[in-house]
């Protein structure tokens, strides 16, 4: 990657196609960019991203679909919104990760953080079955799909002692009542 | 007074106490709550991070069903529902073609849509420092706390309008009303790891870390939190945090309405004090509440 483009950027460098969807589907303009930078200095995870918020915005300006649907930072953004308050210009940086995320899922992009996409969708099929989310079953489903019994096995077992994790799932009475939300789901990637 | 509560997954699973205390402590300010009818999960983290129009869709049905129930508010004591359920009214609003859809896939109406508040702020609003202060039997005098807000109670401020997203102080005057003291610190709204306790610990590990680091440096006995992931992020690391990092903390994590129960006089046991990880009991002992 040609860290040039991390300089702020000439306009004849910009290929907008990219910055036009998201105009288009998310009403967000990435032209009132100021390149300050803030985005980046408040990020949580800004410490270990491959690229940070800032120089995402730059990939979406020059249109580099490739880099930003493999970027690990798309995995480890922990949604803390700290970039979009930090703003000045107000740009949702979460909602545009969430929005190439779910893109490049899609696409069938495999995830830099294969892990966190499988918990992901493994929380999905517990709301699909559920209606609700418990620890216990998600754990057990985690687990099952890694292998990686005894990762955190002492935690869950001083967890059991103090009762947290003895509780019968919590469910709703008709989970059936979502199949109209879930049906169109578009992606069943599961990591 | 009644109001709409959507307790959100956690508290009906490894977050029991913090439903129980707020409960508890509702019960006694005279607020009833009535608890959605078969809520669903809000859509937090795995729905919005892959799929927006599921997530918006859940919690539209959240909101579609306190407007069955004739309530114009609902109120969550988990900072990612309130987020979540605010998110979607934001949505909702912005958007006459997404409610003209939610509404088809819902089989509802969404062109009135209920308030949306965290229990914290319920409580300021519904009856201000002083009417919050007014139960107390114990105060909490000689415990020092760090209060902490993590991301979502206050940020994005656009979309939930409480408090200060940069320095919040509505849980402090609430602490300090009930008679204990708050640290000044610099991590009251940092990230504690999010959702990534099981799938990125080491994550968790890190930013956890950083803050409980930040509450002892302050001088801090204890942490005081309004969200169930950043308890147990908080709460169950620290022995990794003392192998990986070589720091002890050894620091409560105490839900804000375990706290009020307390100056409110009811027992550790009523409130889950036991269940928490890092024990809280012989801090409070040490500072004679039983």
């Amino acid at each position: 990657m040609d860290t040039e483009i991390f300089t702020p950027l000439r306009l004849d460098e910009i290929d907008s196609a990219l910055q036009l969807e998201l105009k288009e589907k998310l009403d967000i303009d990435i032209e009132a960019c100021l390149e300050c930078g803030k985005c980046s200095g408040g990020c949580s995870n800004g410490h270990i991203f491959d690229y940070t918020p800032r120089k995402i915005v730059q990939l979406v300006k020059i249109g580099d679909e490739e880099t930003l649907a493999g970027m690990d930072a798309l995995w480890i953004c922990l949604s803390c919104q700290l970039c979009l308050d930090r703003c000045p210009s107000g740009i949702d940086i979460p909602r545009i990760l969430d929005y190439l995320r779910e893109k490049a899922v899609t696409q069938g992009v495999r995830a830099s953080r294969p892990d966190v996409h499988l918990f992901m969708e493994l929380m999905l099929e517990e709301v699909r079955d559920k209606g609700r989310v418990s620890e216990v079953p998600l754990m057990i489903r985690f687990k099952k799909k890694t292998g990686q019994y005894l990762k955190d096995a002492g935690l869950g077992f001083r967890m059991f002692l103090k009762g947290k994790l003895g509780f019968i799932p919590s469910r709703m009475q008709k989970p059936e009542d979502l199949k109209t939300i879930l049906s169109e789901r578009k992606s069943e990637n599961k990591g | 007074m009644d109001i709409a509560y959507f307790p959100g997954c956690s508290l009906h699973a490894m977050a029991h106490e913090y439903d129980r205390s707020a409960r508890l402590v509702c019960e006694r300010l005279g607020i009833n709550l009535v608890e959605v009818e078969d809520w669903n999960c809000c859509g937090a983290t795995a729905g919005h991070s892959l799929d927006h129009e599921l997530a918006l869709g859940l919690s539209a049905r959240n909101l579609s069903i306190v407007n069955r129930m004739d309530r114009g508010e609902v109120t969550t004591p988990c900072p990612g529902c309130f987020s979540r359920l605010k998110t979607a009214v934001h949505a909702l609003v912005n958007s006459e073609s997404m409610t003209r859809r939610m509404e088809k896939r819902l089989d509802a109406t969404l062109s009135r849509l209920p308030g949306v508040t965290h229990l914290l702020q319920l409580l300021m609003e519904a009856r201000g420092l002083r009417g919050l202060a007014q139960p107390v039997v114990k105060p909490l005098t000689g415990l020092r706390l760090a209060v902490y807000y993590g991301c979502l109670l206050t940020r994005p401020h656009r979309i939930v309008q409480f408090d200060d997203p940069e320095q919040p102080s509505s849980m402090d005057g609430l602490l300090q009303a009930l008679g204990a003291e708050t640290v000044k610190w610099s991590h009251k709204t940092e990230c504690c790891g999010g959702s990534f306790a099981a799938s990125e610990p080491g994550i968790v590990i890190d930013l956890g870390g950083q803050v409980l680091e930040a509450a002892c440096r302050a001088g801090a006995e204890a942490v005081v939190v309004a969200c169930p992931m950043c308890q147990v992020n908080l709460d169950s690391r620290q022995d990794e945090i003392k192998k990986e990092r070589g720091r002890v903390h050894n620091l409560p994590v105490l839900y804000f309405t375990q706290l009020m129960g307390l100056a409110y006089g009811y027992s550790p046991r009523e409130l889950g004090l036991r269940r928490l990880l890092v024990s809280p009991i012989s801090l409070l002992e040490e500072k004679g509440f039983f």
